[in-house]
This record gives C-alpha cells, sequence and structure tokens, in this order.
C-alpha cells in the first residue's frame, strides 16, 4: 500500500510536469504576447507600439529565448517561487493564497450539499422503485443535469436577490468566512453550482442502490430478518458508496474548473476562476500555468484518495 | 450466414476504401485546381456520413431482428421516445427551418424589443427633438411571434437558425472525440505494451487538464472562431471515450470469436474494423448521445463568459446578449435559455434510454 | 494623475477658489460598481489601462483638474501655472502643505525627479511620456524641467504648443523621491515594491488612503483624515470608498436596483427604467469620446475608397439617427466632427452633415457611386453595386469584439451598405488581435516594427475597408487629435493625408494660435475639411448616464461631475 502511494505520486509529478509544459507551449504559441495584451489597454492613445512593446517584454522577463524561460519557471516552482503576475501586480503565491478560500468555501459546501442530498434522494428513489415519488426524482434529476448553471445562476438572483429581495445581488467578500451571514451569501451560489452535481449523484446512487438491492448478500440479509434499515444503511449503502465516490471524485475536477467559474462571474465571487479566467484573458503566463498545475494536482490527489477509500469500503481490491 | 456477412463485409471495406478514396481526390483537387470546394468541415462530415452509413446504419439494416429488439427496449422507456422526438422535430427544423424564415442576422430599426405574441411591454427610448424620454407600450404579435431583440431581429428566425448551429457543434465536436477516442481506445487495447502505456500516459496526462480552462485558455489565445471552437471542444473531450473503449474491446479482445477468427490468421485491421468497431458501437452510440448536450452547454458556456463567435448566433450567443436587459427584455435570453435546456433534456433522456436498451446491466 | 484622455488653457480661465462650506461629518460607505475590469497596478506610472489611474486616483489628486464647465480647478497647484510670453516656458507653484506618509513635506523636487528620472528614462518606459514629448528639428526630445525652489519647478519647451498645459501639466502627479531612489534603475524591484503597490506614501495628498485591494472582487479606501482640502469642510464625508467589480453588466444594474451599491453608470437600454425609479438620482451627460467609422485609405483597402466621392457615398447611406435609436435607445447624438459638443472649439460651421437629412440618402449615394464607376444592377429585386470588373462589390468590415455597442454598429453599418447594394463580410475580433492584425502596418517586405502608421506605403497585416472604432477628445485641447488626423500622426492606421490638414494641426501648436480668435478659425477649418474629407464618417457622441441612490447629496450635474466626489454625502435619514 505504502508503495503504491509513493509509486502514484511519482507517476503524478510526470503527470504534473506534462502540463505544465503544454500548456507552457500553448502560450508560447499564442500570436497575442502578454505585452501585446498590456497594449491593448492603452487603445488608441500610444504613437508608438513597437518601442513600448520592447520594453514591456523587457519589464516582463519576455525577450528572453523560450528554453531559458521555461528552464527558469520549472526551476523556480521547484523552488517555491511561483513567480510575479503581471495582470494583478502581485506574486502568484500570494494572489493564490488569497483567492483560493472564495473558491473552495464555495466549493466546499456544493459538494456537501450535492452529495448528501444527491445520495439521501437516490437512495430514497431506489428503495420506492416505481413509485411516483421515484418518478418525480428521477425526472427532477433529468432536469438538473439539464439546466445550465450560469443560466440557472442568473434566474436565482433575479428571482430570489431583485424581486423577492432575500439575498444581496452579490457577494460580499467582508463578511466573516465562518459566520451566518456568510453562509446565507453562499446559498444561491451553491444552489447553482450543486444542483447539476446533485442530480448527476441521484441517478448513479439510485442505479447503483438498485442493482446491490438485487445481490445475494440482500436477499440473505432480508431472510434472515434483519431490519429493512439495516439492510439498507448497513450492507446496500456501503456497496453503493464505491461507484459513488468515484463519481463524485471524478466529478469535483468539473466542479471545480467548470462549473465553479461560471458561478463565480455569476455572483462575483473572487475565486479561483475568476483570477484564472481574467489571467487567462491577459495571458498572464506565472498565474496560468499555476492554475492549471494546481488543477491538475487536484485531479491526480481526488484520484489517489479514491484509490484509498477503494481499499477501505472494498476490502476485496488490494494494491501490492 | 457468417460467410455471406463476411463477404459482405469485405464489399463494405472496399466501398468504404472507395469513398474515403473518392474524397481524397476531391481534397486533392480542391488543394491543387480549383479554390474552395468544400470547407474542411464538409469533408469531415461527408466522412461521417459514409462511416455512419456503412457502419452504423448498414448493421441495423442487416441485422434487423437485433435492431428490433434493441427498438422494443428503447420505445419502453416512454420518456426516452419523447427525448427522440424532439431530436427529430429540432433537427427537422435545423435542417429546412432556415428556408422558411426571414434573414435571421438582419435587424429591423423600429423593431428593436418587440415582445412575444400576446405580452405587453413598455418600450423607452430618448427623443432628441423634444429632449425627453418618450414610453410606449407595444404587444407582441403574429409578426413576430417571440419578440425581437435590441437590434430588432426576429426571435424566431434567429432560434431556428441557432438550432441548427447548435445541433452542428454538438454533433460536429462529438464526432471529433468520439474518433479521435475511438481510435486511441482501439489501438490502445489491441496493440497493447508500449504503445497501450504511451497512449494510456497521455490520456491521462489530457484527463488531468482542467478541461474548461484549457478550452478558455486555447480559445482566447487562437481567437476562435465557430469553427475553431468545435474543433477545440473536440480535442478536449476524447479521453472519456478512450478509456471506455478501451476498457470494453479488451474484455472483448479476449472473446472467443477474436481469438477464433484470429487464428484463422485475420489481419489486424480487419479484427479491428470487424469484429472490435462494430461490438464496441453501442458504447459509442451511447456516449455520443449523452456528450452532445454537454459540448451544447460548453459552447454555450464560452459563448457566456464573451469568448464565443460573435459573428455566429448560436442559442449561447443570444443568450449571452440576452441575459444583459434580463431584468426589461427578459425573453432574449430566456427564449434560448429554455431551448438549450429542453435540447441537453431531450439528449439525456434519450441517451440514458439508449444505454438501458444496449446494457441491461444499468438501469439508471 | 494622468487620465487617458487626450490637450490650452481654458478660454474662460481658472475658477477662483470655492467659498467654505458647513463642516460635515464623515459616514457611511460608498459603493461604487464598476463590470469594466480590474486595474492592472497601483503602481500607476506602470500602468497603461484607465482603471489602474482611476484606483490609484482616489488616494493622490494632480496638479489641477477641471469643473464641470470644463473650467480649471487648482488641486496640488497653489497658483495657475504662468506661462511665458513667448509660449515656452511654465513655472508651476505648488501647495507648501502636501505631505508624504511620515509627514515629509512633498517639493518641487519630487516633481522634476518623477519627471527626469522615472517619466523620461529608459529603464521605466513610462507609457504616456508622448505627453511630454516636442519635435525638434524632426527629432523627438523631452521637455526641460527644472527646480526653481522648495515649491517652484519649471517646465521648458522649445516649441510653442498653447495646449501643453492641459495635456501633460495638470494631470502630472509625483512619486516621492525618497521612496523611488531606492528602486531607481531596477524595473524589477521598481514593479514589485511594496510602498509603490499599496500606495503607501500618499499622505495628505488625496481625499482617501489605500485600504485594501481584492483582485476581480473591490478596492477599498478610508477617508483620509489629513487630506490637504478637507481641513475647513471635513471633506470627504464617507468614511470608506469602495469601487466594486461586477462580473456581468447584468449583475451591476441589478446590485444598483436593489440598493446593494451607491452609484454606477447605467447603460442606454436600462436609463429609462432607472430614471423612473424614484430611490435613483439619474443624470444625462455629454462625454468626450465618439463613435465612428475608418476607410482604409492604404494600399490592401478597397482602392474605391482613395476617391472622396465614394467614401462621402458610403456615409451618405448609413442613417446617425438609426444609430443613435438603435444603438444607444436615442441616448447619443449624432456626430459631425472630432470636436464634441461640450467643447469651447466646437462649431457646426460648414461642417457637412453625412447621414442625415438630406445628405442621408441612399439613391443619391448610388449615383454617386455611377459617377466614380462603380455602376448598380437589380438582382432579384435588390441593387448590387459593381466593381470596374462587373463583380458585385464586397468589403470587410472589421471592429473589436466583446464590446456589444460596437458589434451592434458593425452589424448596423453592414445593413445600411448591404441596402444600399454592398454586401460587407464581418470580422469581429479581440482587441488586441484588432491592433495587431488590421491597425499595425508596416512597408511589405521592409524590416520594419509594426506601428500604427508606418508611412503612406504601410500596409495591414490582414486587408479591412471598413472599421468601426471610438476616439476622444479632450474638449479643452483637441490639438492632441493630430494624432489621428496627421499625415504622420501616430494613430493614423487608415493613412489619411491632406496637406492641409496637416498644415492646421503644426499652426495650432505655434505662436500664432495663442490667440484665442485665431485658434478658433483653425479649428472651425479642421473640423470642414476632415468632414469633408470623410475618411472617417463620425457617426454619434455617446452620453455618460450614471446613476445614484438617491441619498448621496452635493452633486455637482454635469459633465465631469466626479472632479469634486470628495464634497458628495450621505443624507441623513
Amino acid at each position: 500500500m505504502k508503495d503504491h502511494i509513493i509509486r502514484r505520486l511519482f507517476y503524478a509529478l510526470i503527470i504534473a510536469w506534462g502540463v505544465t509544459t503544454i500548456t507552457f507551449m500553448l502560450l508560447l504559441a499564442s500570436p497575442n504576447s502578454p505585452a501585446d495584451k498590456y497594449l491593448a489597454n492603452l487603445s488608441t492613445r500610444i504613437q508608438d507600439p513597437a518601442e513600448m512593446k520592447a520594453a514591456i517584454e523587457a519589464r516582463y522577463g519576455l525577450d528572453r529565448p523560450w528554453y531559458r524561460q521555461y528552464g527558469e519557471y520549472v526551476a523556480n516552482i521547484a523552488r517555491g517561487d511561483w513567480g510575479w503576475s503581471f495582470s494583478t501586480s502581485m506574486p502568484v503565491m500570494k494572489l493564490i493564497g488569497v483567492h483560493w478560500k472564495y473558491s473552495f468555501q464555495l466549493i466546499a459546501l456544493s459538494m456537501i450539499f450535492s452529495s448528501v442530498l444527491g445520495i439521501l434522494i437516490g437512495i430514497y428513489s431506489a428503495v420506492r422503485q416505481y413509485t411516483r415519488t421515484d418518478y418525480l426524482a428521477t425526472f427532477l434529476s433529468f432536469i438538473g443535469i439539464s439546466i445550465p448553471n450560469f443560466w440557472l445562476g442568473i434566474m436565482l438572483i433575479l428571482i430570489f436577490a431583485v424581486q423577492l429581495g432575500w439575498f444581496k445581488t452579490f457577494y460580499d467578500t467582508s463578511l466573516a468566512m465562518f459566520s451566518l451571514a456568510n453562509l446565507k451569501a453562499l446559498v444561491l451560489p451553491v444552489i447553482t453550482l450543486g444542483t447539476a452535481s446533485m442530480a448527476g449523484y441521484t441517478r448513479y446512487v439510485r442505479s447503483a442502490t438498485l442493482d446491490n438491492l438485487r445481490k445475494d448478500f440482500v436477499r440473505t440479509a432480508r431472510a434472515k430478518g434483519l431490519p429493512e434499515r439495516t439492510v439498507i444503511g448497513r450492507h446496500v449503502f456501503r456497496n453503493a458508496m464505491l461507484p459513488v465516490i468515484t463519481i463524485i471524485m471524478w466529478d469535483l475536477s468539473g466542479v471545480v474548473f467548470g462549473g465553479a467559474y461560471l458561478t463565480e462571474v455569476v455572483f462575483g465571487i473572487p475565486g479561483l476562476g475568476r483570477i484564472s479566467l481574467n489571467a487567462v484573458l491577459a495571458e498572464d503566463y506565472p498565474v496560468v500555468m499555476a492554475i492549471t498545475l494546481i488543477g491538475s494536482a487536484i485531479v491526480l490527489l481526488t484520484n489517489l484518495v479514491t484509490d484509498i477509500a477503494y481499499t477501505y469500503l472494498d476490502p476485496r481490491i488490494k494494491y501490492d | 450466414m457468417s460467410r455471406l456477412s463476411a463477404r459482405l463485409g469485405g464489399v463494405r471495406n472496399a466501398l468504404f476504401l472507395l469513398a474515403v478514396l473518392g474524397l481524397g481526390l476531391i481534397l486533392l483537387a480542391d488543394i491543387l485546381l480549383v479554390d474552395h470546394i468544400l470547407d474542411p468541415w464538409g469533408y469531415f462530415n461527408l466522412f461521417f456520413i459514409i462511416t455512419a452509413l456503412l457502419y452504423g446504419v448498414y448493421p441495423l439494416f442487416v441485422n434487423r431482428r437485433l435492431t428490433r429488439y434493441y427498438w422494443e427496449r428503447t420505445r419502453r422507456n416512454r420518456i426516452a421516445i419523447l427525448g427522440l422526438a424532439f431530436i427529430a422535430f429540432l433537427t427537422l427544423v435545423a435542417l429546412v427551418g432556415p428556408l422558411f424564415i426571414p434573414d435571421p442576422t438582419r435587424g429591423n430599426i423600429g423593431e428593436e424589443d418587440m415582445p412575444p405574441l400576446g405580452i405587453s411591454y413598455e418600450q423607452s427610448f430618448y427623443d432628441a427633438d423634444s429632449g425627453r424620454i418618450v414610453s410606449q407600450v407595444v404587444t407582441g404579435t403574429w409578426a413576430r411571434p417571440l419578440g425581437t431583440d435590441d437590434r430588432g431581429r426576429d426571435l424566431l428566425a434567429m432560434l431556428i437558425s441557432g438550432a441548427r448551429i447548435s445541433l452542428r457543434v454538438g454533433l460536429q465536436a462529438i464526432l471529433v472525440s468520439i474518433s479521435i477516442g475511438v481510435i486511441i481506445g482501439l489501438v490502445s487495447a489491441y496493440r497493447g505494451g508500449v504503445v497501450d502505456q504511451v497512449l494510456m500516459r497521455f490520456t491521462d496526462i489530457m484527463m488531468t487538464f482542467p478541461t474548461f480552462i484549457l478550452l478558455v485558455l486555447v480559445v482566447s489565445i487562437f481567437d476562435a472562431n465557430l469553427n475553431l471552437i468545435i474543433l477545440f471542444i473536440g480535442i478536449f473531450g476524447w479521453t472519456g471515450a478512450a478509456r471506455m473503449v478501451r476498457s470494453e474491446a479488451l474484455s472483448l479482445r479476449t472473446r472467443d470469436f477474436i481469438t477464433a477468427s484470429r487464428s484463422l490468421g485475420a489481419s489486424d485491421s480487419r479484427i479491428i474494423f470487424r469484429h472490435l468497431m462494430p461490438n464496441v458501437m453501442s458504447i459509442i452510440i451511447v456516449m455520443m448521445t449523452l456528450g452532445i448536450p454537454s459540448v451544447i452547454l460548453a459552447e454555450a458556456a464560452l459563448s457566456f463568459i464573451g469568448l464565443g463567435d460573435p459573428t455566429v448566433a448560436s442559442w449561447g450567443q443570444i443568450l449571452k446578449a440576452g441575459q444583459e436587459s434580463l431584468d426589461t427584455t427578459w425573453w432574449v435570453a430566456v427564449e434560448p435559455g429554455i431551448m438549450l435546456f429542453l435540447t441537453v433534456l431531450a439528449f439525456n433522456f434519450f441517451g440514458d434510454g439508449l444505454r438501458d436498451a444496449f446494457d441491461p446491466r444499468s438501469q439508471v | 494623475m494622468p487620465t487617458p484622455l487626450l490637450a490650452a488653457p481654458s478660454p474662460e480661465g481658472p475658477t477662483p477658489a470655492p467659498a467654505a462650506e458647513p463642516r460635515r461629518e464623515p459616514q457611511g460607505l460608498f459603493l461604487s460598481g464598476t463590470s469594466a475590469g480590474d486595474a492592472e497596478t497601483l503602481n500607476w506610472i506602470l500602468a497603461a489601462d484607465s482603471a489602474s489611474f482611476s484606483y490609484s486616483g482616489q488616494t493622490m489628486d494632480s496638479l489641477a483638474t477641471y469643473n464641470t464647465q470644463w473650467q480649471v480647478v487648482l488641486r496640488h497647484l497653489a497658483k495657475p501655472v504662468e506661462v511665458s510670453p513667448d509660449g515656452l516656458v511654465y513655472t508651476i507653484t505648488i501647495r507648501d502643505d502636501l505631505q508624504w506618509t511620515g509627514g515629509i513635506k512633498v517639493t518641487a523636487e519630487d516633481y522634476v525627479y518623477t519627471l527626469k528620472n522615472l517619466m523620461f528614462s529608459d529603464w521605466l518606459s513610462y507609457t504616456y511620456k508622448e505627453d511630454w514629448e516636442e519635435m525638434v528639428n524632426g527629432e523627438k526630445v523631452t521637455v526641460r524641467p527644472e527646480v526653481i525652489d522648495d515649491t517652484t519647478f519649471t517646465i521648458t519647451r522649445q516649441t510653442v504648443d498653447p495646449e501643453f498645459v492641459d495635456n501633460a501639466i495638470y494631470g502630472l502627479t509625483p512619486y516621492p523621491k525618497h521612496i523611488a531612489l531606492k528602486y531607481e534603475g531596477d524595473i524589477k524591484a521598481f514593479t514589485q515594491a511594496e510602498e509603490f503597490n499599496n500606495l503607501g506614501y500618499t499622505g495628505n495628498m488625496g481625499p482617501y488612503i489605500y485600504q485594501e485591494w481584492i483582485r476581480n472582487d473591490k478596492f477599498l479606501v478610508i477617508r483620509n483624515p489629513d487630506f490637504y482640502m478637507g481641513q475647513e469642510d471635513g471633506s470627504p464625508h464617507f468614511e470608506e470608498y469602495e469601487i466594486k467589480i461586477f462580473g456581468t453588466t447584468a449583475a451591476r444594474h441589478a446590485a444598483m436596483e436593489a440598493g446593494d451599491i451607491t452609484y454606477t453608470g447605467i447603460d442606454p437600454p436600462q436609463v429609462a427604467k432607472f430614471a423612473k425609479m424614484e430611490n435613483i438620482n439619474m443624470y444625462h451627460n455629454p462625454t468626450s469620446g465618439y463613435t465612428l467609422i475608418t476607410y482604409n485609405l492604404r494600399q490592401n483597402g478597397w482602392e474605391g475608397l482613395k476617391d472622396k466621392s465614394v467614401r462621402q457615398a458610403l456615409s451618405m447611406s448609413i442613417d446617425k439617427k438609426a444609430v443613435a435609436r438603435s444603438v444607444f435607445k436615442g441616448f447619443a447624438d449624432p456626430a459631425f466632427s472630432f470636436i464634441p459638443g461640450p467643447s469651447p472649439w466646437f462649431t457646426e460651421e460648414g461642417v457637412p452633415k453625412f447621414g442625415v437629412g438630406p445628405l442621408y440618402d441612399k439613391q443619391r449615394a448610388r449615383d454617386m457611386l455611377r459617377e466614380a464607376g462603380y455602376g448598380a444592377r437589380e438582382v432579384d429585386g435588390r441593387p448590387v453595386v459593381l466593381g470596374p470588373d462587373g463583380e458585385p462589390l464586397k468589403l470587410v468590415l472589421a471592429t473589436n469584439s466583446g464590446n456589444k455597442q460596437r458589434e451592434d454598429i458593425a452589424f448596423l453599418v453592414r445593413q445600411e451598405l448591404g441596402d444600399l447594394g454592398i454586401e460587407v463580410e464581418m470580422k469581429l475580433v479581440p482587441w488586441a488581435s484588432l491592433l495587431r492584425q488590421y491597425m499595425n502596418n508596416r512597408v511589405p517586405g521592409s524590416d520594419q516594427e509594426p506601428r500604427f502608421n508606418n508611412g503612406p506605403e504601410a500596409v495591414s497585416e490582414k486587408e479591412w475597408d471598413i472599421m468601426v472604432m471610438g476616439f476622444s477628445t479632450h474638449p479643452i485641447a483637441p490639438s492632441g487629435s493630430s494624432v489621428f488626423y496627421k499625415s504622420d500622426g501616430g494613430i493614423n492606421y487608415w493613412g489619411f493625408s491632406n496637406p492641409r490638414v496637416d498644415e492646421l494641426f503644426e499652426r495650432v501648436k505655434s505662436r500664432e494660435a495663442l490667440d484665442i480668435e485665431a485658434r478658433k478659425k483653425m479649428y472651425a477649418e479642421l473640423s470642414r475639411l476632415i468632414a469633408e474629407d470623410q475618411s472617417v464618417d463620425f457617426l454619434v457622441y455617446p452620453q455618460a448616464h450614471p446613476g445614484f441612490q438617491a441619498n448621496v447629496d452635493g452633486i455637482e450635474p454635469g459633465m465631469n461631475m466626479g472632479y469634486s466626489y470628495h464634497k458628495w454625502y450621505f443624507l441623513q435619514r
């Protein structure tokens, strides 16, 4: 098991290297350099863009050959210096240090919201298969996965913040992180971000539960006269969790860098999503690289966690 | 029976090769002799129509009993049929609709911000002559049943032409990713060894990428127009398909009929095309149907953050333009939103039904 | 702080210091909403974007500004700038009560240091250096600043420019010499300097002090109790002032409607709705900008465009009132000149009004095209204008994507030209690409670096014929527009050339232009010539629509209303 983890970590390192390298290549391939993006701000004010462009490239260290930039970048990453973000004028580490928590609280709450509700509804729906509740849950879960989440967010703001006035129209960063007010401010964003995942989990849990309900050990347990609650809770639930955990972990990266991104834009949450969107548009190399690196690290880590969770939940699986 | 189908397969492969050769010749002529016979997507589409006819529709036709079996299974799922009906309707609208509507890109000065049929809306604008804001209540009419946007473009016309664009985005991007996925998955499973290792590690890297950021990055870097956006969405979406196809093919590889045909001396390509392909076809079809909605949503999301192709009125673009004035001329954003939602829902319904039909084990 | 506007002493002259007002107790948080994007840096001398200047401007005033009547209002200046009779030497006297953080006195030395060692230096590459440069014997040289005493310095030019004081001097803000010395010459250290990135030096020089900047979320400043102008009346009257950044304009408008923010600019489609709300006060102000289309007169543009009558014909078929009505919901005025309405130099005399009234006439336009050799033919009941080879004409219209108004205008122009009989192909590309591929140009085959104007032979990388664009003119100092309309103007990317225009732009920057009446005549002739030539078709002057919650008072309505924002206050409930 320990060997396995070490091997996986080593492997993760190689993948992370691959990811950053590809990102770097893409940035190099861009026809517009960051200096072009900087000059674009000047609009029609500056008369000699050629001279200015050279100066800006020198300022950002982009005038050196690409392999030196790349080499230095990799070396700096290894040393823990992630560079200076020129589109926001602060060290990348500090930038991420400030903004990760806004994304984290949103994603964490939304994962809790979607997995708890998804699992409960899914099991309930499976146990009551072919009842009206089941059909309703199935139908709603279809709607949940089909509704574009940025669209849902706008609608929620329009109804609950503008029309009914229950919530503020935007997220207020001056709220203390662990306060009721902050929790309230996150209600709409969490629903926006969590709905699709919740609907997805409902469907997976339902099907996994149904699969297990038909298994022999459930019949045996029932035949032994165990109460239905114990059968579902201990036998069915535990076994149904395996595929569900995979799905949740797999979904996480999509949530972090897909849904959260758009949710942050809609609700004005200054999380990593908005930071990275702006960095991408400004071609702020150091930030873009850092974000992809962190993104892939999250995926790799969740994969590892999934593996380990499997060994605990299913004793049949073993890694040597 | 098996000999006959084998021979048919031979004819089919020959036909396929002939068609591809023909396409190649046109392409060559396009490059060397005449300018622009078909755009690159034209070749892509023709290629897939040929492939789908020969390897998708034809086997269904030959294997009528199996087809009927699947159809019966799908049909039992009423909701899937509902989805299919909507998709069919939408396809029809997308194909022939544009022939019957006015130019959707044309604005009509004086007809801006018209509400849908039967709905009243107070229009206001500043009248420079009188120096004050003039308001008038307008009610939607049959002339513009779904209203107009702020340029005075007819929304019904826009939604119809948008259907064509969004379906095209969905279909083509998914074809790109499925074809890459299938090729990588099959080759990986079939060749095994170093090839498998390299391909699967590459798949891992691509899977590890935060896909949406990558998409935003390339679309922003290369000022992507719609064609490039489709291509990029396709290029970044193949990993799931590759893995699934690979694992399915791996489990098939050891089955008797493959080992048998190999021992009979069948060539690699023959085994891949004749045996592996048809057997992973069911997964491919399900993945395609379930993949289309996410592709359509990805294009809409790109449009929403301002990275879509502004010269093309896809649903996402209309929604993006409309959401700026959602509290006044709400219909401009609500209508494409509903269309997006219904389309995605329909594909999910249908894809789900198909999966159930093809695979009795999964009952989601 | 240099504002990104283009610059003559105001014809009306500086206003006297305002009368003392009653002292008010500061209260509350003023929340200003924007969705235009975040600033790049608070180290403003390195910035290019307007947000960076507007953020740092909260903590630092400049030498002078303009009021709502475009009269000069002194800020850091102790008295109006004195100009020597020959118009070459400017004597600037600053207030003697200005202090850096830590009680260090701001002296003339700081200003001269900022100019000489920072703005004019090679290592820093100050973005707006050109404001301080003049052409002497065909060579670009910087002006010469000199310290006279603690509060006085002079700037000496070699050529006369009556509008230099508006274009450059009034916007000047100093960097603290005692801090900047530490980083001088090292651009990396200067860029990352803590003091500059936290505006930790601004002392009593502005109404607010930097508090917090969360990227893409908010920029928060708190009241400066030492503010040099606030000692009598207690200004500024808000405890805190925050710029809140929204992801979408829809969210910004929603926040305004819900009362979550105090102030924001309302977009034209929303103006009528907000104007009706009782809890919101709306203002309608002119701006110094104008929207226009430029015709490509360079070698890679359609050759027909080189013919003045062809350009006039095209402009004659684009309805400016329709642009104002359809794109701006009426909140814009048809434009015919590069000088905006509020400018004292503005005149309509002799300026042809293409695109309205009798000069909006597609049939006449077609006749003019026919005379120029481009006849029209009916195809399917629609006119089609043909080139000399008998093929239908097709033009390329380029503009930047991501700006809804500009995109809307582009589509409208396409439609108008389509009705005229000319098919238009749209190229909507992001701003950076538009600059690089369509606006920058170079002589083919040469080793020139791409610039906006590399001479008459230069062409852009991609072909285009028409471009929708937005320029702005300093209402007091329109001579800055020479960069657009002179043959060798640095931003004359479309290749316009008229010797008489060149001559007039030289003369408005000369001794004879010191006479206000003479200069007025020159601007009138320039307006007429540029409009007659129609190398550009001015479309509209957009308006600005600031909206405030009704509890904000003390606002002086009009253009530039923000000049006295430190005097705004909340009404007691």
